[in-house]
């Protein structure tokens, strides 16, 4: 089949479907659509990752405005697996929830129609060749699930909602002044094109860039996508968002929206890197930024009440451990990459639990949900066995990122990164396990019956579970190889793309 | 044309102040709506001597956008909220227009360091403004507790950047140019529902007593 259709389609599908469920009379209709339009762009986006990331290729579309290389296919499967995942989800969640009554059918069709958006904008960030299309695709998905985060309207949603779109808009904007800057810094070179934001002319002249104005738009860029990821000290509207949204929108911003933003920074690191000079600067602050979220989620993990609330201190922290690899450079750009995977996979399972529980306690507090083995075994097991994941316990697939890290690092010899790396993830093991036992073998608040799980709901758990257990025993080489292929483009080393586009102009 | 593009560029710088120094919600909007037609003019006049339909289309898009959809929304947001003032912003207007002032030197200095348009006078005061706009948005997002005022800033932030864009980058192609117009507009629209709701919710505008969420 033709990938430059597939690559039309992949935004399309979504952004139709999305149209689409507006006008739906019932809400079984409205997720019947919206989880159609999301498993087809899913298949039809599984066949061009295949083709990507096994078979070599690298399409595009739209006069190369759109392509797909090693880097976005690899997010782009990282993102369906979130969306599929949290799609079953929310089918399961707001069914409940439309029968307590706590939703009415314009909430859900509203939900749906978002939902399905904002996977059409994501996937525009991941396929965009063209930085400043890139950078709308970001602002989109602001604006997009800003009201995801109030479909249920309170007092505090609203609150969270109003930080939320303040904050990254303003960072955002920063972005875009980096954008501006990048393309300032290609004017001198004259890459002698029109295309001057176009990632793959970029990438190919790296080296003829203004080395000052890029070194100031990267600043911009780290603090403007940097804000959207959700990195320390630019983090604080994160916790909130995280809490208010409803447990599936809390999965995918969690699970995938964050790890956008950090692939934005990703695509300008083979581009700072050779214009200035290969010195390693920007990864620097790159590797700073990490650093500085670790110890702050870690610190803040020790004091929370709020399960939402912790689950969201551990995005901040495992977004900086994701930054620390990429920072580190080597070894630690492969860790990175495979550690999106893990802790996007773990976190939403975590939500999901959280999400269930806090249907079924009727509140987020953590001291009201004690003993949750005991009333739901099926997501307590979910949340206290993600919980584990998260903080690195050993069979777990995130364990062995972190290994990988903690290795890059000694490669590296960083020992400052390591001490603090290691101590964050110390804090962090002791305060949430300090949390997670309650939770799960607490004596409950009140004598509650043992709610009944079905079928889905023990796969939606399990699965997650299986796979991240699997590839912390066993990676097989395929994965691992299409892994290296996406971490080499950070690391500059990837030509295909390059001498693809340039035979095109 | 070099004196037009200087005469726009000290108006805007002066706006700027104005916007620090003043209380009433009302002028403030009138102010930055009289920014965004400034800006949509630059637009043309910077290009002057070779204007093309794309430039045209995307001076009338921002001229429009930002000179009249804008104060629209942000004015009925004004009757819908019947806020007039700035309460008690966190730093005072004698103190917000110093600290433009510094700002603005801060900006001249930073505009020299650049290195952009080397060899073209023309241009000199162009980063300074664009720089002293962005900043000046940046600080009423922070100063005041309004979150109508927030949403100003915002807006005057954006200005900074597209004069900042006009000047420095000309080959920016169409279809992004209004992508990213397009997300400036539902930005500002998105916000102006979260403040009819918050007005509605808590009877009041004010972003500092949004503080239930904590740790």
């Amino acid at each position: 089949m033709n990938y430059e259709i597939i690559l039309w389609l992949l935004v399309l599908v979504p952004a139709i479907s999305g149209l689409v469920c507006v006008v739906l009379p019932s809400h079984r209709t409205a997720l019947g659509i919206m989880c159609t339009g999301v498993f087809g762009a899913s298949l039809l986006g599984l066949t061009a990752v295949k083709s990507v990331l096994l078979g070599g290729a690298t399409p595009f579309a739209a006069a190369g405005w759109l392509f797909m290389d090693a880097l976005s296919a690899y997010h782009f499967f990282v993102m369906i697996i979130v969306f599929c995942l949290s799609s079953i989800y929310a089918c399961v969640y707001f069914t409940e929830e439309h029968s307590r009554g706590h939703l009415t059918l314009k909430q859900i069709r509203l939900f749906t129609a978002l939902w399905c958006e904002a996977l059409a904008a994501m996937t525009v960030v991941l396929l965009s060749n063209n930085l400043g299309i890139m950078w709308v695709g970001i602002e989109a998905t602001t604006l997009i699930t800003a009201f995801l985060i109030c479909v249920h309207v309170s007092r505090e949603s609203l609150e969270a909602m109003w930080k939320y779109i303040l904050i990254c808009s303003v960072g955002v904007a920063f972005a875009f002044m980096g954008t501006l800057l990048v393309a300032a810094s290609a004017k001198g070179a004259d890459p002698g094109s029109a295309n001057i934001l176009l990632w793959t002319t970029l990438n190919a002249n790296a080296a003829r860039l203004n080395p000052v104005l890029i070194k100031v738009a990267f600043i911009f860029l780290l603090v403007g996508y940097g804000t959207k990821a959700g990195l320390a000290p630019m983090h604080s509207w994160l916790p909130d968002a995280h809490s208010q949204a409803p447990a599936p929108v809390s999965a995918i911003f969690s699970g995938f929206m964050l790890n956008a933003a950090l692939y934005c920074i990703m695509r300008y690191v083979p581009i700072v890197e050779p214009a200035t000079g290969n010195t390693s600067w920007g990864l620097h602050l790159i590797a700073g930024l990490g650093l500085m979220s670790i110890i702050i989620a870690a610190v803040f993990i020790l004091f929370q009440t709020d399960l939402k609330r912790l689950l969201a201190y551990h995005s901040i922290e495992h977004l900086g451990i994701i930054a620390l690899g990429l920072g580190l450079g080597g070894l630690g750009t492969f860790a990175a990459l495979f550690h999106t995977f893990n802790h996007s996979l773990c976190k939403t399972l975590s939500f999901f639990a959280a999400g269930r529980l806090g249907q079924i306690f009727g509140s987020q507090d953590m001291e009201k949900m004690s003993g949750s083995l005991q009333v739901s075994p099926v997501w307590g097991t979910g949340i206290f066995c993600s919980i584990l994941a998260l903080i690195g316990i050993a069979p777990f697939a995130l364990f062995m990122s972190e290994f990988q890290l903690l290795k890059a690092a000694v490669d590296n010899k960083a020992i400052i990164s390591l001490v603090l790396f290691l101590l964050g993830a110390g804090v962090v093991f002791v305060g949430a396990l300090g949390h997670a036992i309650p939770l799960a073998w607490g004596k409950p608040h009140q004598a509650r019956q043992r709610i009944r799980t079905g079928t889905v709901e023990f796969m939606l758990v399990f699965a997650p579970l299986a796979v991240l257990l699997l590839l912390g025993l066993w990676m097989p080489e395929t994965v691992s190889n299409a892994l290296n292929t996406a971490a080499d483009i950070i690391r500059h080393k990837g030509g295909t793309a390059v001498s693809l586009m340039e035979a095109k102009q | 044309m070099d004196s037009a593009i200087e005469i726009m560029m000290i108006l805007l710088m002066l706006s700027d102040m104005a916007l620090l120094g003043l209380s009433r919600l009302r002028t403030c909007i009138s102010i930055v709506s009289f920014q965004g037609m400034l800006l949509g003019l630059l637009a043309l006049v910077t290009q002057f001597t070779a204007l093309t339909p794309r430039l045209i289309l995307i001076a009338a898009a921002s001229f429009i956008i930002k000179g009249f959809v804008f104060p629209f929304l942000l004015r009925r947001g004004i009757r819908e909220a019947g806020t007039q003032h700035e309460i008690q912003p966190y730093i005072g207007y004698i103190m917000s227009v110093i600290a433009g002032l510094v700002m603005l030197g801060v900006s001249f200095w930073l505009g020299t360091k650049l290195p952009l348009f080397t060899g073209n006078s023309s241009s000199s005061l162009i980063i300074p403004a664009a720089l002293t706009t962005l900043f000046t948005g940046l600080f009423l997002i922070i100063a005041r507790k309004n979150a109508l005022n927030q949403c100003l800033g915002y807006i005057i932030m954006e200005n900074g950047i597209y004069t900042f864009g006009i000047v420095s980058v000309v080959e920016i192609p169409l279809l992004v140019e209004l992508g990213i117009l397009l997300d400036v507009f539902v930005a500002v629209f998105v916000m102006g529902i979260a403040i009819y709701h918050i007005n509605r919710e808590f009877d009041h505008l004010d972003a500092d007593r949004l503080n239930i969420l904590k740790g």
